[in-house]
């Protein structure tokens, strides 16, 4: 019950938002021809080509990539057992953009056929990049998340964060030094960089990943309690994080090629879902997780495009703004981060 | 209901197994208390039980099915455990944890029937956590957070129960009542409990049968009255310091043995 609710008001929330974005910006349109502009009713052309052509793509990104990143949130705080678990905080965003930068490079050095051959299937190749890039992060922390605690987790991932994005920028200098200009503005966050035909290709792993989230949701449910007590319970532990983090590559991968390394979004969405859900029952996170996590890419996305005087301002600054003042909280007074000390 | 043959346990890696030889069987109701020292292979011995090890020789059968070769999911709706290990979770409730219990009964959503509602309201009533319920697990005290899990393992409605150490963070009186407590469940609900203790007191007195590890590889199995009055259970506890009594059927520590040094 409290899940349909608190659902139902962040849908709404959510359309609010958006809309909210899709009139507001630089040029301010009336609410009617945004409306009109979406249901293909009367409207004007340039209302039509600001709303559909312009503003649709980056609100469309935001909510994918926001959902995406709130459900691999709820996935991998229940699979490291990790309250501040998250892609970003754990250094999959960034093992991705290093997975795409060492691609990119080897195009580059390899010549303008491996450039062009990028180029034209630009959706597919950087995305499978990115997978790798992801994949080899979360093994690597899942290994590391054995044997060191939350806290020591979370500054390993921040660090690694740190280096594979210097790693990535000397990368990409280099690869535009050898003549592959493509991806070199691309290592802040943003929803606006993705072309309408991308969209696609950032959906389709999303959607399949979503789909592999919801069937592991009941035996992840039980990994809550531990290793022992999941196989006690009939769990298969083994396969249950093998289908966990490829549902997780599957949802994040394709956020880091086409929107770059969204911070904060899957670490605190979790949370939000677990006090409106008042369970940790990830079937029923998950939902919330994803609209929480939309909403707050879209929000963020909103402030980013506002009509200020002097542009811009990155994405990852705001949602800094938004996002660290509660994983303070959350490391102050999360009764599941004071135990690990 | 449950029998053991020629059953050996320990770990693959260390040779020879800390038990082997085991016979023995308990029937529905049976009320089984483990007893043996630290290191004595209580713990290795009840995962093997469960399932949750494999043995290194041996079978054991519950319900005439071997407990290795049964499917996960079968194995769960017969065998619950609750083990020494901390159960930490961020974010679940108390009635989250007892409520997980019945994932091996429910469909693919885990959404619970009311034959699950029911079996998980009988086993937080007989525990009496209703006034914490709906507290985070996290947030419990150590006593509070035993009876949870003992909830936990009675709401999973097993035919099978393997308890290991679970009253170590209990006060005396509340010992007294969880072990006498699940005794009665015992016989009610016609389930085998295994309970592993170091309250050699309260299981002599309680238990319908104990199974006794001397720490050098011996089994003995017996009612509590012959295995003390044997010698057995002297044999497997007696040091220096402390001797058991049989006929007072308690420890006592001889003055002779090793003074603490001052």
């Amino acid at each position: 019950m409290r899940v349909r609710t608190s659902s139902a008001a962040l849908i709404a929330a959510l359309a609010a938002v958006s809309l909210l974005t899709l009139t507001y910006g630089q040029i301010a349109l009336p609410l009617a021809d945004t409306l009109g502009a979406l249901t293909g009713t009367q409207s004007s052309d340039l209302a039509r080509q600001i709303v559909l052509e312009i503003r649709l793509p980056r609100v469309a990104a935001a909510i994918i990539a926001g959902g995406a990143l709130g459900m691999a949130g709820v996935l991998m705080q229940a699979l490291f057992r990790n309250p501040v678990a998250d892609a970003w905080s754990l250094g999959l965003l960034a093992g991705g953009q290093f997975g795409v930068a060492l691609t990119v490079t080897a195009a580059a050095f390899a010549g303008p056929a491996a450039v062009s051959f990028l180029t034209i299937f630009e959706g597919p190749s950087i995305t499978l990049a990115a997978a790798a890039g992801v994949a080899v992060a979360a093994v690597f922390m899942l290994a590391l998340g054995r044997r060191v605690g939350a806290i020591t987790l979370l500054v390993i991932g921040l660090m690694l964060g740190f280096t594979s994005q210097g790693l990535t920028s000397v990368l990409l200098h280099f690869a535009a030094r050898a003549g592959g200009r493509v991806y070199g503005g691309w290592q802040d966050a943003s929803f606006a960089a993705i072309a309408p035909a991308s969209l696609p290709w950032l959906l389709a792993p999303i959607v399949i990943g979503a789909a592999a989230a919801v069937a592991t949701a009941k035996p992840l449910s039980s990994l809550l309690l531990g290793e022992t007590y999941a196989r006690s319970l009939g769990v298969r532990v083994t396969s249950l994080r093998h289908a966990v983090l490829a549902a997780t590559v599957l949802l994040v991968a394709p956020v880091v090629a086409f929107c770059g390394p969204v911070s904060f979004v899957g670490l605190i969405a979790p949370h939000f879902a677990r006090a409106l859900a008042g369970t940790a029952r990830i079937l029923l996170l998950l939902p919330l997780a994803a609209l929480g996590g939309a909403l707050l890419a879209v929000a963020g996305d909103a402030i980013v495009h506002a009509p200020w005087e002097q542009h811009f301002l990155h994405l990852n600054n705001i949602l800094a703004i938004l996002g660290a003042p509660v994983v303070i909280l959350i490391l102050i007074f999360s009764p599941a981060v004071r135990q690990w000390r | 209901m449950l029998d053991l043959k020629s059953l050996a346990v320990g770990y693959r890696s260390a040779g020879a197994p800390l038990l082997s030889g085991i016979e023995v069987s308990a029937d529905a109701g049976d009320f089984i208390c483990i007893l043996g020292r630290n290191g004595s292979g209580k713990s290795t011995l009840m995962r093997t039980i469960a399932g949750l090890q494999p043995s290194l020789g041996g079978v054991a059968r519950l319900g005439g099915e071997d407990v290795a070769s049964m499917r996960p999911g079968t194995r769960a709706r017969r065998i619950a455990v609750m083990l020494t290990e901390r159960a930490f979770n961020p974010g679940l409730r108390v009635e989250d944890v007892v409520a997980l219990a019945r994932q091996p009964f429910t469909g693919w959503e885990g959404r619970l029937g009311d034959g699950d509602r029911a079996a998980i309201a009988d086993a937080v009533a007989v525990m009496g956590i209703e006034p914490f319920r709906r507290r985070y697990f996290n947030s419990l005290s150590d006593g509070e957070r035993q009876r949870v899990m003992v909830a936990r393992a009675l709401a999973q409605t097993p035919r099978l129960m393997i308890l290991d150490e679970i009253t170590a963070f209990l006060d005396l009186p509340s010992r007294v009542e969880i072990m006498a407590l699940l005794r009665t469940q015992a016989k009610e609900k016609g389930q085998v409990i295994l309970l592993s203790s170091h309250d050699l007191d309260l299981s002599l007195q309680l238990a319908d049968s104990v199974w006794l590890l001397d720490g050098a590889g011996g089994f003995s199995v017996g009612a509590p009255d012959a295995l003390s009055r044997s010698g057995a259970v002297g044999r497997a506890f007696d040091t220096d310091g402390i001797r058991f009594s049989p006929s007072q059927g308690r420890f006592e520590v001889s003055t002779s043995g090793p003074q603490p040094p001052r």
